[in-house]
């Protein structure tokens, strides 16, 4: 990053600990600010606090609703209507079709089926994927 | 128990305006709702409309044939049951017609008995065919729950440890990264070690299931079992500064079971109370035989399993999320396996416990008479 770009700020919200962990420390080594949250309650805390460009939402977790969470609170509370242009990028380790990921899209209520990332990432997808976001 | 079922619908479809008003008659008396009607295209517009639990057909009609509509009404409703009228009862045509799809026939003239029990025979019929369908749907469901739950619990480490090798690799051997390297390696560790574990869980779970039929039960002495088990975890447990004690009789406790599945009940509840105590807390272990029963008791002074969670905790994958917000541990098959242990052996597992103080499982197991035989398998792998 150079010159007087901003750095840019992701919020990824995952239960694995080590996941984050290591997302954090792959996107900080290119020049992304990274935040952690484990849960919806506190990946909306986050984004309060950071304001983040762009949010990676692990859409699986383990109380299986808390992906469906953010994205409703977001979309339809008023206190982040503020919010509401941040790109959501879906991550899941469930490899989909595309196809697949628009019916997955709606039914998580989410407003871009294209913007989902398979685990284990690959970092040059997600780099792409984070960029295209940042554009709009 | 069965709710009060709904009145099942019943659809007479007969150009013979007495035979439609006696089976309107007698089947209403029955406690059925009947609708008739007098050719067979009506008779199928019915039967769209009303989906009918078991339609009674008369066989010769005019315009569309009795075996047409027999075959439309399963295309309309496939699990209708169908009751063929037949004025000249000829084996043939009623062979005929069970051919196509129907359930059974009445020769006309027919009894009001006769008509009831056909027909609730044939409902009979019906809600078997449904309920054994929704059996095996629940089953195949239960299966498919069970496949998908396996491939996350070992998903998630593995995703897990390839995203940590990512970081690895990115860090390649530059200098003053030692340290970071250190860190990732340990995640990778840890993570595989959880696999192992569940792996290691889930197959002994599948071999208790394929076992237990097969296994030849002897006379067990719990007191052996509990003592052996507990003096292997001392250090784990001294780490900690947590007493284990045990409250065992004079006399043997003996069960009839199977030494190495007894060895992993144990096992199991006695690491869950190490594991699950305060530091510098205790664990307990009792056996006693009581009224034909060997009840035996793990208890510990640990944190507690709050009420919400103790209907759930011998399912297979539950876990408790650490109110810290800290990662899960254990692998969410302990306490299955303790369970089906106990259930084959025709015994009894429950759970007492209370918020900050503690728990106990309690075992039942029905006593055996016989002596213990002397054999040394008394390996817990």
């Amino acid at each position: 990053m150079t010159g007087d770009m901003k750095i840019p700020r992701v919020l990824v919200i995952d239960d694995d600990v080590d996941f984050r962990a290591s997302v954090k420390s792959l996107l900080e080594s290119q020049g992304y600010e990274v935040r952690e949250a484990d849960s919806a309650k506190q990946g909306l805390r986050e984004l309060v606090e950071q304001k983040p460009d762009v949010i990676l939402l692990d859409v699986m977790m383990e109380s299986d609703v808390e992906g469906y969470a953010v994205n409703q609170a977001i979309k339809y509370q008023e206190e982040y209507e503020k919010y509401r242009n941040i790109p959501i990028i879906m991550v899941s380790s469930i490899e989909l079709s595309p196809d697949e990921r628009f019916a997955m899209a709606s039914e998580l209520d989410m407003i871009r089926p294209d913007f989902y990332l398979t685990k284990p990432l690959d970092m040059s997808k997600m780099l792409e994927l984070l960029q295209r976001a940042l554009k709009r | 128990m069965r709710e009060t079922p709904e009145q099942e619908m019943i659809v007479v479809i007969d150009d013979d305006y007495a035979i439609r008003l006696s089976c309107q008659k007698i089947l209403t008396k029955a406690g059925f709702q009947v609708e008739t009607f007098e050719d067979g295209s009506q008779g199928l517009e019915g039967v769209a409309r009303l989906k009918p639990s078991l339609v009674v057909v008369d066989l010769k009609m005019p315009g569309i044939s009795g075996m047409e509509v027999i075959a439309r009404v399963h295309e309309i409703v496939p699990q209708a049951i169908i009751v063929v009228i037949t004025g000249y009862a000829t084996i043939g045509t009623a062979v005929e017609a069970m051919k196509v799809g129907a359930y059974d026939f009445l020769p006309k003239p027919f009894s009001p008995d006769e008509l009831r029990v056909i027909v609730n025979r044939g409902l009979e019929r019906r809600r078997l065919a449904l309920e054994s369908e929704r059996s095996e749907v629940e089953r195949a469901l239960l299966k498919r729950r069970f496949i998908t739950f396996v491939s996350h619990q070992l998903q998630t480490p593995l995703v897990a440890v390839h995203q940590c090798l990512d970081v690895l690799k990115q860090l390649g051997g530059a200098e003053g990264t030692e340290a970071k390297r250190q860190e990732w390696i340990n995640r990778c560790l840890s993570r595989t070690e959880e696999m192992l574990a569940i792996i290691k869980d889930w197959l002994a779970l599948a071999k208790v299931e394929a076992d237990s039929l097969s296994r030849r039960r002897v006379s067990v002495d719990l007191r052996r079992v509990v003592s052996d088990i507990l003096r292997a975890y001392e250090e784990m447990a001294g780490r900690e500064s947590i007493t284990l004690e045990a409250r065992l009789p004079e006399e043997p406790c003996l069960v009839k079971g199977d030494r190495t599945c007894m060895g992993v009940l144990f096992d199991n509840l006695i690491v869950n109370a190490i594991k699950y105590n305060k530091a510098g807390g205790k664990v307990t272990v009792s056996a006693e035989e009581v009224d034909g029963e060997v009840v035996a008791a793990v208890t510990d002074t640990g944190i507690g399993i709050a009420e919400k969670h103790r209907p759930f905790l011998f399912e297979e994958f539950y876990r408790i999320k650490d109110e810290s917000g800290k990662r899960t541990t254990g692998t969410g098959l302990g306490l299955p396996i303790c369970k089906k242990i106990v259930t084959e052996l025709g015994g009894k597992i429950e759970v007492e416990s209370e918020l900050e103080a503690g728990s106990t499982f309690r075992v039942r197991l029905p006593a055996s008479r016989e002596q213990e035989e002397a054999d040394s398998s008394g390996s817990l792998e």
